[in-house]
């Protein structure tokens, strides 16, 4: 019996398999008479927990810059895609911000993985691009110093675990850590603030996405007896990781990121299993009159509370801080002037302000302003990124309760 | 490492190459009678696994509810992929079904998104610990896992070898045309075929869903490794899927404290490239295949 397919056709099929994805090059973008914006935020996909909101606090600010007359003589015009948390899609929708609305920013990003496959397009562009995406990678790639990131890098995320380990008197962590950027910057960034600490991590696994079980990871880390696991994780491989702990039987405890650990876990696993898991995740600015401000727009704009959606906050100060620097750098400015702005109006030595309307009156008197946002104090370091505050949130029978507020 | 160790790591494997063992009988079953690989077995699984946690939760939790709405999903999409699409390229090259599958591949998962979203779920099932024996940890719902695969495995050879179908459909995938000049309806013969084919996917699919967790994308990230189980045990060898499924299962596992958890999916890899160099027709390419 002759087999039914030659090898030619099988290395046919696997080149057609291969074939289905593939991308264009890029073109460029010029300014128009408004201050065009574009918004990438994941409406679908799986950041859409957080992707209507994040549009919505980029609405209000574009309102509200508006109501104030403009930023530098000008409008903001804003144009929104959906990123779909999905790289190609975002390229697509990137593409379209880009090239046919002529967008001179594009803000919103919120995953690593789209972060990096948006920033080429942007960075070939000439634009500013503003994401809440952890990647310590983005900070190297963006040689220009075009892109502003608005959430903690996954490094500093692996500084807060070692604080709080630190704190609750944790002797032996190991680390277990997603094969991507995202998932090994927070276990390298634990363990070399856990090392400089003087502390010693007893076991490191990273393991590779999509696998039906991790009892093999597991048993690995567990074999060298950690008395808390640090993870760089997802909600999928969390959940099963976690149920297979449950099951073997062992008594360890976790410190994972806001973003793997949250209600939907709990949702997931039933609150036996999730109950005294450490969640730590950047907190806004919340005693800052930016926020409350902000806090009162997003209630009326979305009927929940701001507390639920970091990220949202972080979009809006997007807005502000480029309208700020819009403003600063005067009528007229091209993108690279508007961008050469952005330290100047955030960073400290200004007068400290909380609003756009707040900040362009302080502007039009000449004076240095230094932008205190609702996300945080934004203070952009060499790279562009900023350092916000983490909470600390204890899983207590089946609530993510907040238990302390941590600064790196 | 020590026994205990290699123990567990032996258990994990095979657990684990059970479970791939399902789409990649699919696969050959297809392969060997439809002649063609196809891409849409993935998909199959995703759609069975999310119709079977829509059952259950209709169901008020029973897992019985979760079990049948998997299987009648499974078999609907895979007995309606061949009515509506596959018979139609019957007779042209195997590349134009092949192209097709991945193109119900991608318009299964696309409606499945639309309406369920990117969320992932997971099955109501109880928690138990596991069994230790002396260190050697033994989970139940992975003996349920294992059990389930083996008698399902064990029904389709009975149903390839013991009856009249089965022989039919062995005569179809050794000579087409002889079969039909036999007398062979080849038309009922591959609506059983694809009917069995939902069956296996919508086993391994609810299987995937208990042990992990059920997302949009699980049936086709499985699909490699299905075909690889596949490839290692000779295509269209349904005990070749079975074997070869659970070879690369348990060599991946194995090669942990060699290699560590990063590169046990390539160690899998050097396996198929190892089995295709030394013997290109697959472990059992030519011996005991389904014709």
């Amino acid at each position: 019996m002759s087999a039914p397919f030659s090898r030619r056709d099988v290395m046919l099929a696997g080149a057609s398999l291969l074939a289905v994805g593939a991308f264009a090059r890029v073109a460029y973008a010029q300014a128009g008479g408004l201050f065009r914006i574009g918004s990438l935020c994941p409406v679908s996909g799986a950041g859409s927990p957080y992707g209507s909101g994040m549009q919505k606090a980029i609405e209000i600010a574009v309102a509200e810059v508006n109501a104030a007359g403009g930023a530098g003589g000008s409008k903001i015009e804003l144009f929104s895609e959906d990123s779909q948390t999905k790289p190609d899609a975002a390229v697509l929708a990137a593409k379209k911000l880009i090239e046919v609305n002529k967008v001179q920013a594009v803000v919103g990003t919120w995953s690593s993985g789209v972060t990096l496959a948006v920033m080429p397009l942007t960075d070939a562009a000439g634009l500013i691009e503003m994401n809440t995406s952890g990647a310590p990678a983005i900070s190297t790639i963006d040689k220009k110093d075009l892109v502003w990131r608005f959430q903690a890098t996954n490094d500093r995320f692996g500084q807060a675990f070692a604080v709080i380990a630190e704190k609750r008197g944790f002797k032996r962590p190991a680390t277990m850590a997603f094969n991507n950027a995202s998932g090994i910057g927070n276990a390298e960034g634990f363990k070399k603030a856990w090392e400089s600490k003087g502390g010693k991590i007893v076991a490191s696994v990273v393991y590779e996405p999509n696998r039906p079980s991790y009892r093999t990871e597991l048993q690995q880390v567990l074999a060298a007896k950690p008395d808390v696991i640090v993870t760089g994780s997802y909600l999928p491989d969390s959940t099963i990781i976690l149920r297979e702990w449950y099951q073997s039987g062992e008594q360890t405890k976790w410190i994972m990121p806001g973003w793997a650990a949250n209600p939907d876990l709990v949702k997931a696993l039933g609150n036996e299993v999730v109950e005294g898991l450490i969640s730590v995740d950047s907190v806004s600015n919340e005693s800052a009159a930016s926020y409350k401000h902000y806090e009162a727009a997003y209630q009326a704009a979305m009927g929940k509370g701001a507390a639920s959606n970091v990220y949202a906050a972080m979009c809006y100060d997007m807005i502000v801080c480029l309208a700020l620097a819009k403003e600063a750098a005067g009528p007229g400015a091209n993108v690279e002037k508007i961008n050469a702005k952005i330290r100047e109006v955030a960073n400290p030595d200004g007068t400290k302000v909380f609003s756009f309307a707040e900040g362009k009156k302080l502007l039009g008197e000449k004076k240095k302003i230094n932008y205190e946002g609702a996300s945080g104090k934004l203070d952009f370091d060499s790279f562009g990124d900023v350092t916000p505050d983490f909470g600390v949130y204890v899983i207590e029978k089946g609530q993510l309760v907040r238990r302390d507020v941590v600064s790196i | 490492m020590n026994l205990v160790d290699f123990a567990n790591l032996l258990i994990n494997g095979t657990v684990e190459g059970l479970l791939i063992a399902l789409p990649a009988l699919a696969l050959t079953l297809v392969m060997g009678v439809a002649r063609f690989p196809n891409a849409a077995t993935g998909d199959f699984m995703t759609i069975a696994a999310y119709a079977g946690i829509g059952a259950q939760s209709l169901g008020s939790g029973a897992f019985a509810a979760a079990a049948s709405g998997s299987l009648g999903a499974g078999i609907a999409v895979s007995v309606l992929s061949y009515l509506l699409v596959f018979r139609a390229l019957r007779g042209r090259p195997p590349v134009a079904s092949l192209v097709a599958s991945i193109g119900i591949a991608f318009f299964t998962r696309s409606m499945l998104t639309l309406f369920t979203g990117h969320d992932q779920r997971t099955y109501a099932v109880p928690l138990v610990r596991a069994w230790n024996f002396d260190g050697v940890r033994l989970l139940p719902t992975d003996l349920v896992i294992a059990a389930v695969a083996l008698v399902a495995m064990a029904l389709l050879f009975a149903l390839l070898h013991l009856t009249p179908i089965g022989r039919q459909m062995r005569a179809i995938a050794d000579n087409p045309d002889l079969a039909r000049a036999c007398g062979i309806r080849s038309s009922r013969v591959l609506v059983t075929l694809w009917a069995v084919v939902g069956v296996l996917c919508a086993l391994g699919g609810t299987m995937f869903g208990v042990k992990a967790v059920v997302s949009p994308d699980m049936g086709w990230e499985l699909l490699i490794p299905a075909f690889a189980a596949m490839i290692v045990g000779g295509i269209g060898s349904p005990i070749g899927a079975v074997v070869g499924g659970v070879l690369l299962g348990v060599a991946s596992e194995l090669s942990v404290p060699l290699v560590g958890p990063s590169y046990k999916i390539a160690v899998a890899f050097v396996l198929l490239l190892l089995v295709l160099l030394l013997r290109p027709r697959g472990l059992f390419g030519q011996t005991a295949s389904v014709r």
